[in-house]
């Protein structure tokens, strides 16, 4: 059960995991065609996070790489550089810090080497993201159609009226219930749980290829984020969509992951299939983690027990 | 979606009236209770100092003034809804009339202050929050707060024996209407209405600096980047958009202040505006014509400020449920 | 808070200014060189030795019309703020605790009285009412009373609603012992803050007025009232009206200097700046207030 990219010796680079559908039992067994190792949308070698005031890093060399329609987790406290990873990912570092090491490609294009139209133009039509608190994510003076159609018609380029429908279709893809209405209502009319889902739709709306999800699901109450989850994993088989699932939540990870990353203090302590990870951990961490997890009962069935592997 | 804004754009005109028509009331209350605290009378300025007790209550008798103070409140205050605001002690003209003609000159320069004051203070505040942290900040900072503590008196003076006096570039006094031609209206008006306007920018460029700066540290401008929209798109379409809230409410607080340094600035330039007006009146002890001038000037601050709040509503409608 | 404000540069400054401000009120008269109502037939002088600031339309010492006015406007700036704190804050403080229509009633005339046009009104008020400065400025003071009652209603909100406070009630702990402890801290700063800025628009204020002529007597020497003869000289003497403009410019300015420094030192931010420069001060005087314990209700 113990596949052979798996490392518990957090200092060394890794070799890139080999693609987990090598492993049998694995969801991709159930996943269709597809099964020749695509290139990765998003590959991280070494990456390093550095506090340039304090002069330090803040996270110690990251390293996967994400094929299409595959997800990566990573799990860790807050503080453990989970956020920062993820920042770095979508170069939006805030004031101080920087990417003092490693490489990381979008679609085998090295960030490093992009310029800030560049950048532009790869947001939210390559890779884009969700975070916790949807709401302070979106203008609170533009209804959520507007916003959704903003991007559509910036991104794809369609005119106003289409991208006001292509605005209210995608509104209907994740699952809002008349989403017309919705549409033109503002983000303190709705509520969390639908705002998230507005995030999600405004992310999608110029057909990303990666999604991050940095604690999408953190703030919601637990039926509601059972769904979120639930639209992620349907949007991931339905468009190919990769995702990065970034929670301290182990349940979380555990419904929605291929692989895993245990991050804390800014290393990587563990990382490997979700399974092996959270069903044998190595790393005293990781096993914390897994006992207190069960200890509270938290979503037992969510956990990665064999039973649920096969419906 | 339509009728949805729409809707809303109502409730905030109803709620903006609702607050409004009590302080359109008691305003005019406390203009109108200004004579019975004055003691003044027509009978002494049309009589002299000299007048008999008859004559004098003859005299009040002729204006009204024996009835009920409530009864003349009321008297008044549905004149002033139909726009009449009754005749003048000293000349017995129609006040409605003598403040029609004033108003012409003031709101011609009021506008202009509001259109220098805005356009400087937008650029300026815009600057500074775009080089937020940079000598260029700094500099603007500090031209603000110099604009901000000279006093449109003062700089209405500096501007007159520089520009009137001094170089002789415009008219050091009194006003064209634009009907004799845009560009003599636009001379006469120009130094008084940048005398006037300097407080708008002081107040705007802050404000709008302070605002454009607190917005870009929100989220939601994180959450247009990673959407892949442009930092000029971003700035534009979000940015601008909910700093405008704050400086817009100052706007309208500023607005009043404007009205009333017109006295200084009309005084300063020779122009018979409304604030000239108000003055003269005052000092003759025409206590009608001072009461029409009050209201006059409450009815255009509330009339702004109306205009305001509907503007927020449309621009910042989360901000503005709470109000 | 006083040795708070002073132990930043800006705060200092304002202080200095605003004190030497005052000194010219206290004793500008028994400065002044020259009888500032003492005309002479050496009209509109230079600067010379005998008259440092040259002299008017009438031949009196500009100098010493400067140093004999400057009590008037000093005085009025601080009846206009005086009269404003109390009209303004202790109702503002009151709205909070004495129940919804004496809230409902101050709302309406706050907001009433911020529509008026205060200089307008001044003008109007105290042309019929009467002159004399006095009147002149506590009508302004009424005026200008609704920024105090704002502020002075939003800090005793956040304290009254906050949970420390709601802690401390619960806990039984007397109100007056709430209000003095958390008043002083939270309202005090932001009042304090309008304070500094209201005595820099008095002086305007004043200044205006007097440059109209109103409220004082025409041989009476006012800050305003200089610049207004010199306003009808500019021709022959243009640069008369530095003097008077710097003069009201620069107080105004230190009132605002100063009410910054408040806020400064009052704020987080002002805090971190403090402690990085290793300012001493009191324990429990910076940071969040921690709550009261339940044996403050004992005291």
């Amino acid at each position: 059960m113990t596949a052979p990219s798996r490392t518990a010796r957090p200092g060394a680079v890794p070799p890139v995991p080999a693609p987990p559908e090598s492993l049998p039992g694995d969801r991709a067994d159930r996943r269709p065609a597809g099964d020749a190792p695509a290139p990765p949308v998003l590959s991280l070698r070494g990456v390093r996070v550095t506090d340039r005031t304090g002069g330090r890093d803040v996270v110690h060399g990251v390293t996967f790489a994400l094929a299409p329609g595959r997800t990566v987790g990573i799990v860790g406290e807050s503080g453990s550089g989970k956020t920062l990873t993820c920042r770095a990912v979508l170069g939006i570092l805030p004031e101080g810090f920087e990417v003092g090491g490693g490489t990381i490609e979008i679609e085998g294009t090295d960030i490093a080497t992009l310029t800030p139209a560049r950048w532009t133009a790869l947001r939210g039509a390559v890779i884009s993201a969700v975070f916790q608190d949807p709401a302070s994510y979106l203008d609170p003076s533009v209804t959520v159609g507007a916003q959704i159609a903003e991007v559509v018609r910036v991104k794809l380029g369609l005119k106003r009226r289409a991208a006001r429908r292509r605005a209210v279709e995608l509104l209907d893809a994740v699952r809002l219930r008349d989403p017309e209405l919705v549409g033109g209502q503002y983000p303190y009319e709705l509520s969390g749980g639908m705002l998230q889902r507005v995030l999600i739709a405004a992310a999608i709306a110029a057909g990303p290829r990666v999604l991050i999800a940095d604690e999408a699901t953190t703030a919601l109450d637990v039926t509601v984020q059972a769904e979120i989850l639930d639209l992620l994993a349907d949007l991931r088989e339905r468009t190919g969509l990769a995702l990065v699932v970034v929670s301290h939540d182990l349940a979380v990870v555990a419904q929605l992951c291929d692989e895993v990353l245990v991050m804390r203090h800014g290393e990587v302590v563990e990382q490997g299939p979700a399974d092996a990870v959270l069903r044998d951990p190595r790393h005293e961490y990781t096993r914390l983690l897994v006992t207190e997890h069960e200890r509270y009962g938290l979503e037992k069935v969510l956990t990665p027990e064999p039973s649920k592997e096969t419906p | 979606m339509r009728r949805h804004t729409l809707s809303r754009v109502l409730a905030v005109a109803g709620r903006s009236v609702a607050v409004f028509v009590p302080v359109f009331v008691v305003a005019t209350f406390v203009t109108f209770a200004l004579r019975s605290l004055s003691g003044l009378s027509p009978a002494r300025i049309q009589l002299g100092e000299e007048a008999t007790p008859e004559a004098i209550a003859r005299v009040e008798a002729q204006w009204g003034l024996d009835r009920p103070f409530l009864a003349q409140y009321w008297d008044w205050f549905t004149g002033v809804l139909h726009g009449q605001l009754g005749t003048s002690w000293t000349n017995g003209a129609d006040i409605s009339t003598l403040i029609g003609l004033g108003l012409g000159v003031s709101l011609s320069v009021a506008a202009l202050a509001l259109v220098i004051g805005v356009t400087l203070g937008f650029a300026l505040g815009t600057l500074a929050a775009l080089r937020r942290t940079t000598w260029v900040d700094r500099a603007v900072t500090g031209l603000v707060t110099v604009v901000s503590v000279m006093p449109a008196f003062v700089v209405g003076i500096v501007l007159v024996s520089v520009f009137a006096v001094g170089s002789g570039l415009f008219p050091s006094g009194g006003y064209v209407p634009a009907a004799q031609g845009v560009g003599p209206w636009l001379a006469h008006i120009t130094l008084p209405a940048l005398a006037l306007s300097l407080d708008v920018v002081a107040d705007v460029a802050r404000q709008l600096r302070g605002s454009l700066v607190a917005a870009y540290r929100e989220n939601y401008v994180t959450g247009a980047v990673v959407r892949g929209l442009s930092p000029r798109r971003i700035f534009f379409a979000h940015v601008l958009r909910n700093g405008l809230g704050p400086t817009l409410a100052t706007l309208g607080l500023k607005f009043p202040a404007l009205v009333g340094a017109s006295v200084v600035t009309e005084w300063i330039f020779g122009l018979q505006g409304f604030g000239r007006f108000a003055n003269d009146s005052a000092q003759a002890g025409d206590v009608p014509a001072v009461q029409g001038v009050l209201v006059v000037s409450v009815a255009l601050v509330v009339s702004f400020n109306l205009i305001v709040n509907l503007v927020l509503a449309r621009v910042t409608p989360a901000a503005q449920r709470g109000v | 808070m006083v040795r708070r404000v002073l132990s930043l540069t800006s705060g200092r400054v304002a202080m200095t200014v605003l004190l030497l401000v005052a000194l010219l009120a206290a004793l500008g008269p028994l400065l002044a060189p020259q009888d500032p109502l003492a005309t002479s037939d050496d009209v509109l002088a230079g600067i010379s030795g005998g008259h440092w600031l040259g002299t008017d339309n009438l031949g009196r010492d500009e100098l010493s019309r400067l140093l004999a006015g400057s009590r008037v406007s000093v005085l009025g700036a601080l009846e206009v703020a005086l009269t404003a704190l109390v009209v303004g804050a202790v109702p503002g403080i009151l709205s909070v605790y004495l129940g919804r229509a004496f809230e409902w009633v101050t709302l309406r005339l706050a907001d009433t009285l911020v529509a008026l046009p205060f200089l307008l009104f001044a003008v109007a008020v105290i042309a019929l009412l009467g002159n004399g400065l006095t009147q002149a400025m506590l009508v302004t003071g009424v005026l200008v009373a609704p920024l105090f009652y704002r502020v002075a209603r939003a800090a005793t909100l956040t304290v009254a609603r906050s949970p420390y406070v709601e802690a401390a009630v619960i806990a039984g702990a007397p109100v007056g012992w709430i209000v003095r402890r958390h008043v002083r801290s939270k309202v005090l700063p932001p009042v304090a803050v309008a304070f500094a800025q209201t005595v820099g628009t008095g002086f305007v204020i004043v200044s205006s007025l007097t440059f109209l002529g109103i409220g004082v007597q025409p041989p009476e020497p006012t800050w305003g009232g200089l610049l207004a003869s010199d306003l009808g000289y500019l021709g022959q003497k243009p640069w008369a009206p530095v003097a008077p403009a710097l003069l009201i410019m620069v107080t105004v300015w230190a009132g605002n200097l100063l009410a910054d420094a408040i806020r400064d030192v009052s704020g987080e931010a002002g805090r971190a700046l403090l402690r990085s420069r290793g300012a001493r001060r009191r324990p429990g005087t910076t940071g969040p207030d921690p709550a009261p314990a339940p044996s403050g209700g004992v005291r």
